[in-house]
């Protein structure tokens, strides 16, 4: 027994000893910038692939856009690659002018030529991010004419319609596959022709104050400053993303100064770090729009009557205060909040709960009794308690909700092939301008299920109405920016009465601050890391 | 005087052994073939679309159905599968749907994390559960057994995830007695060579890097101590289990009764013959904390295999799962062959 004791106390003595041992050092490199970030949803670094939030940010840090937004003001449109632009009067030709001397990190010299092949090689390729060019009339027949160099720093757009031209730059010369890329590197990694899409997938080749280091999928991003840059260098050298996905933890590394930003953190992380007073909080409004997807093909839910009903049986103001405290703000309208042509704060969010209205609505529709329905979740933190509000609310109007959660690969499947009844789940705005969510929720070219238009939300909620293909189509085209407004202006006071879906919040970027970091930039859209300092 | 094996005797017991080996050979590659199969099948029938995992969720239907037939999802499931273990015969488990990179380039970039950590965890589990256990049985009823029994039930019913959490609110974010999540402070991880091991308690002990070996200790042990105490919990109960039964055999009374001391029975006969189900005890352990800490990984943000399978299962990378599946196939094949070794060992019966 003694010898046991002995042996015992030995190994207790190893194990506290190792513990105590080493005391924890907590604090970041000077010239290095330290995130935690949930980045499982990163797959590739391809400008003509990244469509997810996560990447578009890191990408747009890496690669130049031709334009930019100004950090301080979303609505202004900046110089970035291109020092200057000029608009035809017919507005059907933008040429862009690009800085001289510029380098690529390989030393290789920037030249228009690599702009118009970036450019074109998205629309070849037909990846995630074609549509963003083939919806301005950009197609692969084409492309070789439309978009091309016509000396050593212009750059010609060529548009198929009079587009206006703001919507082109923002949508076009702002958006992340406007990043000029290293034909010659690129070319040189080329596997059976597919335009560098394999060797892009952990490479960038690009202009931009960082360079992609070091990507380890599910753990961390290594940027470094980019040695070539033609701008001026990034204060901190360095940029280290860590892949935490609990969000706990995020919140204890930030507090403890063991990174400098939190990207993911939840109403109940925040309060407490706002108490700690050790962290700061910024918090931004995104183009991030989070809805209740209406499957608008059959009864009861094709009926406006119904689907006005939805509306009054959010608790936008309870759920504001409680799951979605400091991550969102009610928002009903479909444009959001800071884009070009959005109702104004009030207008765009007239609902609140009101189950008697919402039972009249019912009875006026010839459902007093109520119906049976499904809303499906994917795994965003907040879905479970939402969707369990709506369920309560509902089942008070004689709605009974069954509430089916899965894997959001799982729910775009059911999305994309129209089998669902309702979905909760957030959409990402494309560009600052009503036409961003307009052209994706109100247009529907072609309804039938062979058109197969899988990545239209008018198309998967089979929304269509010839009336407002055309008001949208009217709006995009008025040439008087007032007037175009006030166009998109009266289709959301429509929508909000007649549209597919209910809209239910706009979602915000968070991030929590380390004491340590000094002039952390974000907007709705991006973090510009090389602003950031120590 | 010395004895000769007649050449007939000793043919024969190599036949035998080869038969042995050529029965354990086939038992293999079935069992993994049949692994291969359901999960693939599994993977098939599942309703997640790998293009859409791939393109996300705002693709082209034009893009689409490029994706579609680069993957060749086009074809019959049975061609898809003679495809798949053609692939797999030459070692290719093809390349993982999300990140696009070689399965096989994947999971070796996870697994010495996991190796690490599941061994320091199993050392610390195995070493302080199967002492306790002999102790346990040993004073039966005693307050010693009941302080190790509730111990135990602890360390088996608290949730790792919340354990995690609070170990690190007090050990980490209180006391400052340990590091943080990670496996290491971002200002070692540059200096870390990149084509090291992989195995950080290794690499920088190599590199003669004491401070950051120390940093690297620091980092593992709380999340180390936390899976250990879930298995200590295990086999701590299931050491006492075979220890009481094997206490109350005729031939420990005999032991005691020829004047033998009690640690002596216990440890030098009673403990010896439990020394096989110990061991497979341990071994099983040890594959869970190899496969399947998910929550805790996540807790302490340790890039595990775990948390790489289940991050696939959830995004529709089935390539991805299928290989994490045969590789945790061979992993329990493994440590059961190496079971079956140390039973030859410790069991003379078995030869």
């Amino acid at each position: 027994m003694k010898k046991i004791l002995t042996l015992m106390s030995v190994i207790g003595a190893v194990s506290s000893f190792a513990g105590l041992s080493v005391s924890a050092s907590a604090a970041t490199p000077a010239d290095t910038l330290v995130m935690a970030w949930n980045i499982d949803s990163i797959t590739t670094f391809d400008p003509a692939q990244v469509n997810e939030v996560v990447t578009n940010e890191i990408l747009l840090n890496l690669c130049d856009t031709l334009v930019d937004y100004d950090p301080e003001d979303e609505s202004k449109i900046i110089p970035r690659f291109a020092e200057s632009w000029d608009v035809s009067d017919d507005r059907r030709t933008l040429t862009f002018h690009l800085r001289k001397g510029a380098k690529f990190p390989s030393g290789n010299p920037v030249t228009a030529e690599d702009a118009a092949w970036s450019l074109q090689r998205i629309v070849k390729l037909k990846l995630a991010n074609a549509l963003s060019l083939s919806e301005f009339g950009f197609v692969p027949e084409t492309i070789d004419q439309t978009i091309k160099a016509t000396d050593e720093n212009t750059l010609v757009l060529k548009l198929d319609k009079p587009y206006p031209s703001t919507l082109i730059l923002q949508a076009i010369g702002a958006y992340r596959t406007s990043g000029v890329l290293d034909r010659k590197t690129v070319l040189e990694n080329e596997v059976a022709g597919d335009m560098g899409n394999k060797y892009l997938t952990t490479h960038t080749e690009c202009v931009g104050p960082y360079r992609l280091a070091r990507w380890n999928a599910g753990e961390a991003v290594l940027l470094e400053a980019n040695q070539n840059y033609w701008g001026s260098a990034p204060k901190l050298k360095r940029v280290l993303i860590r892949h935490v996905a609990e969000t706990g933890t995020q919140r204890l590394l930030v507090a403890q100064g063991d990174v400098d930003v939190a990207r993911d953190l939840t109403p109940q992380d925040m309060a407490d770090l706002e108490k700690s007073g050790k962290v700061e909080l910024s918090i931004v409004p995104t183009p991030q729009m989070l809805y209740w997807n209406i499957n608008n093909r059959d009864a009861p839910l094709s009926n406006d009557k119904v689907r006005l009903a939805f509306r009054y049986l959010v608790d936008y103001d309870g759920l504001a205060k409680t799951v979605m405290h400091l991550i969102g703000s009610p928002r009903a309208s479909l444009v959001q909040l800071g884009a070009v042509g959005a109702l104004d704060l009030k207008e765009g969010q007239p609902f609140k709960l009101d189950l008697d209205k919402a039972k009249a609505l019912l009875a006026e529709a010839g459902y007093e009794n109520g119906f049976s329905t499904t809303l499906a979740i994917g795994s965003h933190p907040y879905s479970a308690a939402i969707a369990q509000s709506l369920q309560q609310n509902a089942s008070k109007v004689g709605i009974s909700i069954k509430i089916e959660s899965m894997a959001n690969a799982q729910l775009f499947s059911r999305v994309r092939s129209r089998e669902y009844e309702t979905v909760l789940q957030p959409w990402l705005a494309n560009v600052p301008d009503a036409y961003g969510m307009v052209s994706r929720f109100i247009v529907n070219p072609d309804n039938r299920s062979e058109a197969k238009l899988g990545n239209l939300p008018s198309w998967r909620s089979s929304y269509y109405s010839p009336e407002m293909n055309k008001r949208a189509e009217d709006a995009l085209f008025e040439p008087d920016d007032q007037k175009r407004i006030e166009m998109y202006h009266s289709i959301q006071r429509d929508q909000l009465q007649n549209g597919p879906h209910a809209f239910l919040f706009q979602l915000n970027a968070v991030s929590g601050l380390n004491a340590v970091l000094k002039n952390w930039t974000q907007n709705g859209l991006r973090a510009y890391y090389d602003k950031a300092s120590k | 005087m010395t004895t000769r094996r007649s050449p007939r005797t000793a043919n024969s017991r190599y036949r035998r052994y080869l038969r042995r080996a050529l029965t354990t050979a086939l038992s293999i590659a079935l069992t993994l073939l049949g692994l291969a199969a359901l999960t693939f099948l599994i993977g098939r029938l599942l309703p997640l679309d790998p293009v859409v995992a791939i393109l996300g969720d705002g693709a082209s239907e034009e893009a689409y159905q490029a994706m579609f037939e680069k993957l060749g999802l086009d074809q019959p499931l049975y061609i898809q599968f003679f495809r798949y273990l053609r692939d797999l015969a030459n070692l290719d488990l093809g390349n993982s749907l999300t990140t696009g990179r070689p399965v096989l380039e994947e999971i070796a970039r996870v697994f010495p994390a996991t190796i690490e950590l599941a061994t320091v965890a199993i050392v610390f589990g195995a070493g302080l559960g199967t002492p306790l256990g002999v102790v346990s049985a040993m004073y039966r009823n005693s307050i010693v057994d009941n302080v190790v029994r509730v111990t135990s039930l602890l360390g088996y019913s608290a949730p790792h995830f919340w354990l995690g959490l609070m170990g690190l609110s007090i050990f980490y974010a209180m006391l400052n007695w340990v590091d943080g999540p990670g496996r290491i402070d971002v200002t070692y991880e540059f200096l870390l060579p990149e084509n090291g091991t992989g195995f950080l308690l290794i690499d920088t002990a190599l590199a003669g890097d004491w401070a950051a070996f120390g940093n690297v200790v620091s980092h593992i042990f709380l999340p180390a101590v936390i899976l250990g105490f879930g298995a200590m919990a295990y086999i701590s109960r299931m050491t006492r289990s075979f220890m009481i039964e094997q206490l109350s055999q005729e031939y420990i009374t005999t032991a005691r009764a020829k004047g033998l001391s009690r640690v002596r029975t216990v440890w030098f006969h009673a403990f010896r013959n439990v020394g096989v189900q110990v061991v497979t005890v341990i071994a099983l352990s040890y594959a869970f904390l190899l496969e399947g800490a998910v929550l805790t990984e996540t807790v302490f943000a340790w890039p595990c295999f775990g948390r790489f399978l289940t991050n696939s299962l959830l995004a529709g990378d089935m390539s991805s799962v299928v290989g994490c599946t045969l590789i945790v196939g061979i992993i329990f094949i493994s440590l059961n062959l190496i079971c079956d070794l140390l039973y030859l060992v410790l069991d003379p019966r078995t030869r």
